[in-house]
């Protein structure tokens, strides 16, 4: 077959133009596939670089939305494997009510969200004051930047679940996450200035000593809280936030679906080209039957001649991926508020499924045009063509 | 050289059967030069394509070069041709994308010929045609008459014993055409090659040894041609 390389190189290089667009084609729709193909992998990527291995989700069996018994905080700190829990309550806080909520708004244990939160790295200064000062309120970076906010500004929020105005005062940044967090402390008080009780909360995170004790403890907490006036759904932060996020994993599986589409639009970009390739050539194929060249080497020579152009385009859609995705992470990088995109990366697997999937493209869409042509009567195209 | 006894070739044409070819028997020796003549659906291009191992008689035996041509499936009609026959058409049918000596080298892809033994027979055959200088050139920077050339060099290269020829002039101007002729003269008188050609032109039959006239698929009369030996 070698010495029909030459050949069939002049013959990709027939039709310049044409070749070229059916192989930009095939590169931006394979680049457009690696990338699809690893939005899985990133959203994952992005739970993990979201979550601790060591933080434990803890909330009410019925929902997010049920709360759970205050009480609950101490007996699950007191547990083996513990090392401290903070409490997040829901504020529903507004900045204009015309706008509804904005960004997740939590009362929390001001006291305790620097040991739960260790990995987080929040500035020791903005951490102290936000335990010393009860009107503090730690604010992701994002938010901060939405809302045109800086340190020492005062702010109000207006619960939208409880009659409470929450007049704060920005101690801190938070760079991970849109939140913004207050002193429960400060929630207390205010409602019980309404003259409102304030005894339940929503979810507890628990930080542990040892990763790998992670679900006994989980089963342990939520025996502990089993036939109990509130049964507890204990979770990793990972699972958590995976559920959080399980609208965004329905995008996903739309995206994946439309890289299926896309590859099938590919298919028949690529099969257009070659029977194109292949009418066109329909009078010289049948001047080399003549010459006594079978059937079997013009098809291969034809199928072989789709499958490089095809898995050449291919290798430079790979190529393309891999330069797009360096160039989101060097963009992204060290920037916790671009989800995903500084977690993309395409895997050697992708690559390489990727690319014998260009090559399969190839393969099929050369050879039914290549079967038709090589199989016709050399005498009946000789009559037919000139 | 050739034999061809009896044959016949049937067309289905929709509901219509049409007869090409009706009970044609013909002996071509070995070293002729031979035109098939006659009108437009005289079954003379038919003929050709059979005994060149393009086309199978619907019954009937042609025998070429010592194989019978109508018991061989098509593989083996391709090994045939590459190995027994040269081919020049009408309208000189090189590919495009091939410069004039990789046209050449084309029939030698078949072979078992080193990249540099292909290369170097190809340029022998532009020499015999005289067309060495125009090697590196693409079909359509050369004339008609030098895309002949190279099409009769493609047909000889691999050296065959018979070089069959569908209309070679009929796309020519009247010096080509005489060129054209006389290479393929050249061919039988200096190489022994049994050269068939289906032509109009009446130019051609002083160059050849036999004339074949056929008409409605029947051959009508044979008689000599200029070249004819005493």
């Amino acid at each position: 077959m070698m010495k029909f390389a030459p050949l069939i190189w002049k013959n990709l290089g027939r039709n310049k133009l044409r070749s070229v667009i059916t192989g930009i084609a095939i590169a931006f729709a394979v680049a457009m596939v690696c990338v699809l193909r690893m939005l899985p992998a990133a959203l994952d990527g992005m739970l993990d670089s979201m979550s601790a291995g060591t933080r434990i989700s803890v909330h009410n069996k019925a929902g997010l939305t049920y709360s759970l018994p205050y009480a609950y905080v101490n007996k699950v700190r007191a547990m083996h494997g513990v090392v401290d829990v903070a409490t997040y309550q829901w504020f529903g806080g507004v900045v204009d009510e015309d706008k509804g909520v904005q960004f997740p708004n939590f009362a929390v244990d001001s006291d305790h969200v620097a040991v739960v939160f260790e990995d987080w790295k929040i500035d020791a200064k903005a951490l102290e004051d936000f335990e010393n000062y009860r009107d503090g309120a730690l604010v992701g970076t994002m938010t901060m930047k939405q809302q045109g906010w800086k340190i020492g500004d005062l702010i109000t929020l207006k619960s939208t679940i409880v009659p409470v105005e929450a007049k704060l005062r920005i101690v801190g940044e938070i760079e991970r996450g849109p939140f913004v967090w207050f002193s429960r402390e400060y929630l207390e008080q205010a409602m019980l200035a309404q003259g409102l009780s304030f005894d339940t909360t929503g979810t507890l995170w628990v930080r542990i000593d040892d990763a790998s004790q992670v679900n006994p403890l989980m089963a342990r907490i939520d025996e502990t809280f089993r036939n109990s006036e509130a049964e507890t759904s204990s979770e990793t932060e990972k699972a958590f936030f995976s559920n959080m996020m399980s609208s965004a994993q329905g995008y996903v599986t739309i995206l994946l679906i439309v890289a299926g589409v896309v590859t099938l639009c590919i298919v028949f970009i690529a099969a257009n080209t070659a029977s194109m390739s292949v009418r066109e050539r329909v009078g010289e194929l049948a001047i080399m039957k003549a010459l006594g060249f079978r059937w079997r080497t013009l098809f291969t020579t034809l199928v072989v001649e789709a499958a490089l152009l095809s898995t050449v385009a291919g290798a430079v859609g790979v190529l393309l991926s891999i330069g797009a995705t360096n160039a989101l992470r060097a963009i992204t990088a060290g920037s916790a508020s671009a989800g995903p995109m500084n977690a993309f990366f395409v895997s050697n697997a992708v690559l390489v499924q990727t690319l014998f999937v260009a090559f399969f493209i190839g393969i099929v869409s050369g050879a039914f045009p290549a079967f038709g042509a090589s199989r016709k009567s050399v005498a009946q195209t000789l009559r037919e063509v000139f | 050289m050739i034999e061809i006894s009896n044959v016949s070739r049937f067309y289905t044409r929709g509901a219509d059967e049409v007869h090409a070819l009706d009970g044609v028997s013909l002996s071509i020796p070995k070293g002729s030069f031979v035109a098939l003549m006659g009108p437009s659906g005289s079954g003379k291009s038919t003929l050709l394509n059979i005994l060149a191992g393009l086309d199978r008689p619907s019954s009937g035996s042609a025998t070429v070069a010592g194989q019978r041509l109508d018991a061989l499936d098509e593989d083996e009609l391709a090994a045939f041709r590459a190995a027994h026959v040269g081919f020049v058409f009408q309208f000189f049918n090189l590919i495009p994308v091939l410069s004039a000596v990789e046209n050449v080298e084309l029939p030698l892809l078949l072979t078992r010929l080193s990249r540099a033994d292909r290369r170097e027979r190809a340029l022998t055959a532009l020499r015999v045609v005289g067309l060495t200088e125009r090697a590196n050139h693409k079909p359509r920077e050369l004339s008609g008459g030098e895309q002949q050339r190279v099409a009769i060099a493609r047909a000889f290269v691999s050296d065959p014993e018979l070089i069959v020829a569908d209309e070679p002039t009929g796309d020519l101007d009247a010096k080509n055409a005489e060129a054209t002729l006389e290479l393929l003269r050249t061919l039988r008188r200096d190489f022994g090659k049994t050269v068939v050609m289906v032509t109009h032109d009446p130019r051609a039959e002083k160059y050849v040894d036999v004339v074949h006239h056929l008409d409605k698929g029947v051959l009508l009369e044979s008689r000599p041609g200029g070249s004819a030996q005493p």
